[in-house]
């Protein structure tokens, strides 16, 4: 067994101590997991974003213009200071004005426009048979938006079409629920898996 | 050492699972129209062309997302399809170069001709812009610091319009940038996903605006069975199954339970 499989398998394991209580061990692994992962985040951040976008092209290559967004990155830290703290709000102006002005139209575009495109469908096939799939559709959405329509009391006809939406949204959350279920038993599984196979070596 | 009923059912559940993986009985699965989608698609392009894979996910998510990116990368070398990994979270970055060098060498794929990783960019709605303009303008050189043009794979490709498409590996919502800021450039967006995120991508897949998707263990294991490959994705379904009627049984149990006792109660 190599190094790096157990160092794995203990820290699963240490990992799984935390089923039947909180415990140093748990603790341990857990903090060793946060350290890593920023210690790695930092380092590649480092190496392909700072390196490869920004000190070597500036300083090696001589691309002088690329002192500007080294000069908004320096501008963020003025945040640590009182008396510098108002040049933190140029690039973070910035960021926000230019990341609204990218994110509005193609929000706009693709998940209302597009979305509601997908929804309004024919409700009868070519055949001349109602398309139970388009219908279910159709009243799904309608319900539904009742449910989120607060100017009104939700009583008589509209309060029966907003308790029809609930129905909905309950089906929506216990399908999610489900594949959320699903989703971690996998995780689960995977590491089950590394233990028998690769760790303690009992199947093959 | 006191135990309490939700250790036994722990306990009950390490039991199922590490029989069920030992039994090594397969199950046999019938493909999903979602899984049969992406096959078809990635077996509809011409051999040789260029597929973008991002690997868009954490460490913590591994168990389940490498048996669905193996699936894939294992069909797209297997279809001679020219793979360019990269990858919007930083995790996800060598972990999606192990993978890719992994299947790679199983195909005998030669790197900076049948596939290349470029690496990690930060603020990917910013890198998923800027790579429609310009890839070689986002990653002037590779993870391993070769650069662009040095890359017999990477030469003529300028932008999107050079790639079949983008099969996002993700266990978050990243692949939901790729369809809204690639869809700008009419980019064409697969899905290698974990099952908790079905329901955020289905409607996109519903509209169109996603190509195909294959998510969870269960599709990978689908998948498998397409390209004829056994692999983790198979191994786990029946230890799946077991573990979902568990859960069921448990239910039901703790209802029957809670009834009895408001019964007893009144």
């Amino acid at each position: 067994m190599d190094i790096g499989t157990a160092v794995a398998g203990l820290l699963t394991l240490a990992i799984l101590t935390f089923l039947y209580r909180d415990n140093p061990i748990y603790k341990m692994a857990e903090s060793l997991l946060i350290g890593v992962s920023i210690g790695y985040v930092l380092v590649i951040t480092w190496s392909s974003t700072l390196m490869s976008l920004l000190f070597t092209p500036l300083f090696s290559d001589g691309r002088v213009w690329l002192i500007v967004p080294l000069l908004f990155g320096l501008m963020m830290f003025g945040r640590f200071h009182k008396w510098t703290s108002f040049l933190s709000r140029f690039p973070i102006g910035v960021m926000i004005g230019s990341g609204a002005g990218i994110a509005i139209p193609v929000m706009l575009e693709q998940r209302t426009l597009k979305q509601m495109t997908a929804t309004v469908m024919p409700l009868v096939t070519e055949s001349g048979w109602p398309d139970l799939s388009a219908l279910v559709v159709l009243l799904g959405v309608l319900t539904t938006l009742c449910y989120f329509y607060f100017s009104r009391e939700h009583k008589g006809t509209f309060g029966v079409a907003a308790r029809i939406g609930t129905w909905f949204l309950m089906i929506f959350f216990g399908t999610t629920f489900g594949y959320t279920v699903m989703s971690r038993m996998s995780t689960f599984i995977g590491r089950m898996e590394f233990l028998l196979t690769d760790f303690f070596q009992l199947t093959g | 050492m006191r135990l309490e009923t939700r250790h036994w059912i722990f306990a009950g559940l390490f039991l199922l699972i590490g029989l069920t993986l030992a039994s090594g009985i397969r199950l046999d699965l019938p493909v999903s129209p979602d899984t049969q989608r992406m096959h078809d698609f990635i077996e509809g392009l011409p051999n040789g062309s260029v597929l973008l894979v991002s690997f868009d996910h954490e460490a913590s998510s591994l168990p389940e997302i490498q048996p669905i990116a193996r699936a894939l990368l294992r069909h797209g070398f297997e279809h001679k399809l020219r793979l360019v990994g990269l990858a919007l979270m930083a995790e996800g970055t060598a972990i999606g170069y192990r993978l890719m060098c992994e299947t790679a060498e199983e195909f005998d794929a030669e790197y900076g001709t049948d596939y290349v990783f470029l690496g990690f960019r930060p603020q990917y709605i910013a890198a998923i812009l800027s790579m429609g303009e310009s890839i070689k303008a986002t990653f002037p050189e590779d993870y391993l610091g070769r650069p662009y043009d040095s890359l017999a794979l990477m030469r003529p490709l300028g932008d999107y319009s050079d790639v079949a498409g983008v099969l996002s590996i993700a266990d978050g919502s990243f692949t939901t940038h790729w369809v809204e800021y690639g869809g700008r450039y009419e980019l064409k967006v697969l899905a290698g996903v974990t099952a908790a995120m079905v329901t955020t991508y289905d409607p996109y897949l519903a509209s169109g605006q996603m190509q195909a998707m294959v998510s969870g263990l269960r599709g990978a294991a689908e998948y498998e069975t397409l390209i004829n490959r056994g692999g983790e994705g198979a191994r786990g379904m029946l230890a799946q199954t077991s573990a979902h009627l568990y859960v069921i049984l448990l239910l039901i149990l703790g209802n029957v339970a809670y009834f009895l006792e408001r019964r007893r109660t009144n």
